[in-house]
């Protein structure tokens, strides 16, 4: 107990990595999907700033003390807001159209496409005769 | 002497307007005359400015805002265009020589057509030159001048961002003329086979300048910002990403319309979002509704009028589609399974993309119009855009070698066999021997696929493998493209998924470990150079028999009041080990720096993959004389 103590007061003095590679990697993952909220557009992972270095610190920490990766997102979304978060959430009607617009612009476009060859389909003999 | 320029862009603005009268008239030749002359007068206009930089006249309001006498020469005159100004005068003259290499260049045969072409062009070219000298003047003096001007973003001194922006502009104002020839299609209600023929050669002059733009774009942005990565979704990176990715589909859809005369009304249609797409980057990025580095003019009104030329120029060329496209002759029957097929399915994901990248990138912005303050990153484009994408990368070796008309797919079991044993293997060898997760083997296999088919539908061209140097550039060309798009995707892949980071912070002597390497900080010293001074480490790297010295640097402009990173790379052959020097900080009574040092693997396949793009779609471009 003392040991992790002194390794978490270590990790949140300066960007010192995890002693375990998987958590190390997953905090890191973490790092890059959410805002720096002092900076421009950049990932907490990449900013220098000094904000940015205590919501490392504080992500390592987390992970330290065994929070899942959506604790994580969800206790600095409580704290700096959805703005933070750069995978943005699925909830609410604009949520929805975020995320499930893409794929259902993608199955409108295959449809439309499909259409259009379905109804012409009697005139494949046409096309075949002129390819001959 | 700028006076002379501001004339003569009166000049070009006359002449834009005389090559809008005569060509919609239809008379070709006094339509070509007028855009050439017009071209020439607003380069010797630009030339003025460009001298203006060159000499460090700061009695012109531009260059007292922009630049510096300390400056070396290449980014005086590259500051020209590194402004909101002469980046607009620079849009202008790329417009009106569109224009004037159409007018030397077109052979159509078809008179009405080419100088109703030239007449839309001019259009353009009278919009952008009014923007100009209207809205966001140049050529103004400055009274009385300073003796030192503010000097450029540090950050844009750069020999990659020097040529950065006139190559992105060549890309972004070719999709002008595309756009003039198909509303000029569309006035004649001839989308044909000499249409196509034409309008493929001027998507490819548009696609290839706009690809190696991006690509310097982001290896700017790669070594520049020190930030390990080469692609951040930022709202300005995806504007330029938008018209590629309409382009890259017009592209294909050409083909369609140019062998088969088919989707003439789609090809038209994309002709004209392209260039749409292209004037709405321009928008998002000067308007200031996405502040960035590019956003150096944040001016409201200006961004409102760009808005309002946007939407003129949509309404103008979707009213014309929407009139002359239900008309149109090429619309024929196609069948799913033919290369009309494939080429539309590359157009439906394409679109669907570009579509997904204006979704994630505007979303923000509509949002916090309802006051929910929220960002759209890189999770949510891996999660969308990657797969859609993907799908179109699965299918594209199997489909490409479809016919014309209605495809034989008896030999669809030997490709599904062939795609299943390269799964296997990569799965194996990923997770078993590489160690690397299922995703990223899967993502190599899809690369390997795209090499391995490019090739493939190379030979059955060529038919034997002797004749594989007598096919058409042309035919060169798209598997050059399509071998450049599977290294890229084998380099983004590995570069994302097994990119290594971490921050060391060590005090002179002192040796830290990074990336498997042995980095020992020897000295840090102060350096100076012509305009900045720096903060200069030299760290020795080991690594088994290997070593290197890297020296990162951290740069300090006193004219802008601002620092940058200056990365060191080592290119190990597998590889860049990356450094970037950060702040000092004293720990235990003991000064030490921080570095922030990445390993970056196979990230050159990155850049290579989209040279071969670039490079594909110029080999495309070439006529082969018979």
């Amino acid at each position: 107990m003392k040991a992790l103590m002194l390794s978490l007061v270590i990790a949140m003095m300066a960007d010192v990595p995890l002693q375990d590679p998987a958590e190390e990697a997953r905090a890191q993952a973490l790092m890059r999907e959410l805002r720096c909220v002092a900076c421009e557009n950049e990932p907490v992972s990449q900013s220098s700033a000094p904000i940015a270095e205590d919501m490392r610190a504080r992500v390592r920490e987390m992970i330290m003390e065994g929070s899942s990766d959506q604790d994580v997102r969800d206790w600095f979304e409580s704290r700096y807001g959805e703005f933070v978060l750069f995978r943005p959430k699925g909830r609410g009607f604009g949520g929805t159209i975020l995320w499930a617009g893409p794929f259902l612009l993608l199955v409108a476009g295959a449809a439309i496409g499909f259409l259009t060859t379905r109804r012409k389909r009697t005139d494949a003999a046409a096309i075949e005769s002129e390819d001959a | 002497m700028i006076e002379a320029g501001h004339f003569m862009a009166f000049l070009a603005l006359g002449a834009s307007l005389a090559q809008m009268v005569f060509g919609l008239k239809g008379d070709r030749r006094w339509a070509g005359m007028a855009a050439i002359a017009g071209f020439g007068v607003m380069a010797l206009s630009f030339l003025t400015l460009v001298h203006a930089f060159a000499v460090s006249d700061f009695s012109v309001l531009l260059v007292a805002q922009n630049s510096h006498t300390l400056k070396p020469m290449l980014y005086k005159v590259a500051g020209t265009w590194g402004n909101h100004e002469g980046s607009m005068a620079l849009w202008a003259l790329v417009t009106l020589g569109f224009g004037a290499a159409a007018a030397a260049l077109m052979k159509t045969g078809r008179e009405t057509f080419e100088a109703r072409a030239l007449g839309v062009q001019g259009l353009l070219a009278a919009g952008a030159m009014a923007y100009l000298l209207f809205a966001s003047s140049p050529y103004l003096r400055l009274d009385p001048a300073p003796f030192q001007g503010a000097g450029l973003n540090p950050l844009l001194q750069d020999p990659a961002l020097s040529f950065h922006p006139p190559m992105l502009y060549l890309g972004y104002v070719g999709y002008s003329f595309v756009f003039a020839l198909a509303a000029a299609g569309m006035m004649e209600g001839r989308i044909d086979r000499v249409w196509a023929k034409e309008a493929r050669r001027w998507s490819l002059a548009a696609f290839v300048p706009l690809t190696f733009g991006i690509a310097l774009g982001s290896y700017w942005a790669y070594y520049e910002l020190g930030w390990g990565g080469w692609w951040f979704w930022d709202p300005v990176e995806n504007a330029s990403l938008m018209p590629w990715l309409i382009g890259a589909a017009l592209l294909h859809s050409v083909i369609v319309t140019e062998k088969r005369e088919n989707f003439a009304a789609w090809t038209a249609l994309l002709a004209v979002v392209a260039f749409l797409f292209s004037i709405m980057g321009a928008f998002l990025v000067r308007s200031g509704v996405l502040t960035s580095v590019h956003a150096f003019a944040v001016d409201p009104k200006r961004g409102t009028i760009l808005l309002f030329g946007l939407m003129a120029y949509g309404i103008l060329a979707l009213g014309l589609f929407a009139w002359r496209g239900p008309g149109l002759k090429g619309a024929k029957p196609w069948l799913m399974v033919s290369r009309e097929g494939a080429l539309m399915a590359n157009n439906v994901v394409l679109v669907v993309a570009a579509l997904t990248v204006l979704l994630g990138t505007l979303f923000p912005l509509m949002a916090e119009a309802t006051g929910r303050t929220m960002s759209v990153g890189e999770p949510y484009f891996r999660l969308t855009f990657v797969p859609i994408l993907a799908l179109l990368l699965v299918l594209l070796p199997v489909a490409q070698n479809w016919a014309w008309g209605k495809a034989d797919v008896k030999q669809w079991t030997r490709w599904a066999i062939a795609g299943g044993v390269l799964v296997a293997v990569f799965a194996v060898l990923g997770v078993g021997v590489w160690k690397i997760s299922l995703g990223a083997a899967l993502g190599i296999a899809l690369g390997v696929w795209l090499i391995g088919g490019a090739l493939w539908e190379l030979k059955r061209r060529a038919v034997t493998l002797k004749r594989v140097f007598s096919v058409s550039p042309r035919v060169w060309g798209m598997t050059l493209a399509h071998i450049g798009i599977g290294l890229f995707i084998i380099g983004a892949v590995v570069e994302t998924t097994a990119r290594y980071e971490t921050t060391v912070a060590l005090a002179e002597g002192a040796s830290g470990k990074a990336a498997g390497w042995t980095l020992t900080l020897d000295d840090v010293g102060s350096i100076e150079g012509p305009n900045w001074y720096a903060d200069k480490a030299v760290l020795t790297a080991v690594k088994g028999g290997t070593k290197t010295v890297l020296e990162p640097m951290k740069r300090y402009y006193p004219a802008a009041r601002m620092p940058t990173t200056e990365t060191a790379i080592f290119k190990t052959g597998t590889g860049d080990l990356y450094a970037a020097l950060g702040e000092q900080r004293v720990v235990d009574g003991q000064t030490r720096w921080v570095f922030r040092v990445y390993f970056n693997p196979l990230i050159d396949l990155v850049y290579a993959g989209v040279l071969l793009i670039g490079l594909g779609g110029f080999l495309s471009l070439v006529k082969v004389k018979r």
